[in-house]
């Protein structure tokens, strides 16, 4: 009996300390992003974090796990598209994101997908992500990329246990801006056809949430030069 | 002539943006696309709108293709609804899939069509996701057994005298996961009786006659019932004028159970397929002879073997020397290159 109880309590630790991760990241991500996120979210200790979303069993409870955050001006007028004739004042592309823990252990589908996407589009989020703990069916998928108007996204809790922006190997991302955009094609003459591409598959552009259209700078480090900064363009 | 041209540049891209603008295109700013396009005679904004609109026959194959993916991604946008359809099927839960009401029969067979093989798997999967067995038909929940964390395969036998030689049972090893797709086997069989019938090409690939008419998907109760029928018809040659939509059916049936993979073609085509794969004719009874050495044709019997030798005739032109091409005298070219003396 007491031995049930001390591996029911390792198994719980376990999964809450590698939820508390995941969490990091995704608070990580969403700063990375350009969202309103204060220090304190992102650096959450693992002691505060178990005694916010912890049942009384010690398992995480991930009903509990929403976030909802709004983006930052700076971002708002990198998501701004320039000002054209038929639409003089733009507004930007962007808005508040909404991020849900799904609580099913195995098996998502379609229904929760409904029920994710129905949310969303009833509190009038203009993104929002969608985490599970397996990966989604190939059906539900399609449904999450479907909802119009709408940026929906989906992660696995094990893509998000590590920050892969962080490893040293993975080079630094910046979004352009629309301007900085057609300075760049200006500047060098360029379609933006003629750019080196990345896939919006990539897991870096789906950790920054980059969409098709978009340019990346990404600044690596050098040997000879220092820094080398390359444009890719997604696709 | 270039006073013509500005309306037809103009509206062109209009519509083009306008069939786009629902769904994302590899094209990353259809949206903003008729802005550019009306100022392109006033302005020059952009580096890149001047090649767009200067030659309609680009306009018009990015417009053909452009449609073409519209069109291919509602065809998507159907089947996805489809399956969220199918996925309540049985319309009253103590149903009997052996014998579907006649609606649920229907509903299921017209919205199969559109159905590619995996579109079918996707189908199976979301069931098994919400609890029923992957037969569409069928209310009951999918087995499920709890196993421990490395029971991930079954051991499953055959019918007595289904082993080797005749003898002992049949035994496979399965995944489990495929086990409890369904509540029993008869679902799993009836439920891969509708599978083998789908059509392999996607839906937009398949001839306009193949997805109006095209084969009716037969449910396994009803394929059997129409295979007695006809041995019913042969044993007691009775006259088999009454049954014409059956026997009809049955000679499809026939086909797809021969050659699953011809299942989109005609039943000519299939027929002929067939005649080329029996043994039977002689060339290619003879060349399989050959290749198994049972009968080599030209032995003498006593192990010797003919040789017949030919003359490979090249024809009687004699070889010709080079000659002296301009330019040679000063070393020719290297493959196309003359270097300068």
């Amino acid at each position: 009996m007491d031995e049930d109880y001390s591996t029911g309590s390792v198994d719980s630790d376990r999964e809450m300390t590698r939820l508390w991760r995941t969490w990091r990241t995704v608070f990580e991500m969403l700063q990375d992003r350009g969202y309103e996120v204060t220090e304190e979210e992102v650096q959450i200790p693992l002691t505060e974090f178990r005694i916010k979303y912890a049942d009384p069993m010690g398992y995480p409870d991930r009903n509990k796990m929403k976030i909802q955050a709004r983006p930052t001006e700076a971002m708002s007028a990198k998501y701004t598209p320039l000002p054209s004739k038929s639409n003089p004042s733009p507004q930007p592309d962007c808005g508040t994101i909404y991020v849900e823990f799904c609580a099913d252990a195995s098996g998502v589908g379609t229904k929760q997908v409904r029920a994710f996407n129905h949310f969303v589009d009833e509190n009038n989020f203009h993104t929002g992500v969608f985490i599970t703990q397996t990966p989604i069916s190939p059906s539900a998928v399609r449904l999450l990329g479907s909802l119009p108007g709408r940026v929906c996204e989906h992660f696995q809790e094990q893509d998000l246990l590590v920050n892969i922006t962080r490893h040293e190997l993975v080079p630094k991302h910046v979004l352009l801006s629309p301007q900085e955009k057609v300075r760049l094609l200006e500047r060098y003459r360029l379609k933006e056809s003629q750019l080196p591409r990345i896939q919006v598959s990539d897991p870096v552009a789906r950790y920054l949430g980059l969409r098709r259209g978009q340019v990346v700078k990404i600044i690596r480090r050098s040997e000879t030069a220092g820094r080398y900064a390359s444009y890719r363009w997604v696709i | 002539m270039s006073s013509h041209k500005p309306p037809v540049r103009n509206s062109l891209p209009a519509t083009h943006a306008a069939s786009t603008a629902s769904a994302p295109k590899p094209k990353p700013n259809a949206s903003r696309a008729p802005a550019k396009h009306t100022t392109t005679t006033t302005t020059s904004q952009g580096p890149n709108q001047h090649s767009s609109s200067s030659d309609p026959r680009h306009l018009a194959i990015a417009l053909h293709h452009a449609h073409r993916i519209q069109h291919q991604k509602d065809t998507e946008a159907l089947i996805l609804d489809r399956i969220l359809d199918l996925i309540t099927l049985p319309s009253s839960p103590t149903a009997d899939p052996a014998n579907p009401s006649a609606t649920d029969a229907h509903a299921l067979k017209s919205a199969l069509i559109p159905f590619q093989p995996s579109d079918y798997d996707n189908l199976i999967q979301e069931r098994n996701i919400e609890g029923h067995c992957g037969y569409p038909l069928c209310p009951r929940p999918h087995r499920s057994e709890n196993a421990g964390p490395n029971g991930s395969y079954r051991i499953t036998w055959g019918a007595k005298g289904s082993g080797p030689g005749g003898r002992g049972r049949s035994m496979n090893i399965v995944p489990r996961e495929s086990l409890e797709k369904w509540c029993s086997d008869e679902c799993a069989e009836r439920a891969l009786y509708i599978r083998v019938q789908l059509a392999a090409e996607p839906v937009w690939e398949r001839r306009a006659a193949d997805v109006a008419g095209g084969q009716e998907i037969l449910l396994l109760e009803e394929g059997r019932a129409a295979r007695e029928g006809r041995a019913d018809g042969k044993g007691k040659a009775r006259c088999t004028g009454e049954q014409p939509s059956v026997r009809n059916v049955t000679g499809q049936m026939e086909n797809l159970s021969m050659d699953v993979d011809s299942a989109g073609r005609e039943p000519g085509d299939v027929a002929g397929e067939m005649a080329r794969l029996s043994v039977r004719d002689g060339d290619r009874a003879r060349a399989l002879a050959m290749e198994r050495g049972d009968a080599v044709e030209g032995t003498w019997g006593d192990g010797r073997v003919g040789v017949r030798v030919r003359e490979n005739d090249l024809g009687a032109a004699a070889a010709v020397a080079p000659r002296m091409r301009p330019g040679d005298e000063r070393g020719g070219s290297i493959e196309g290159y003359v270097p300068a003396p």
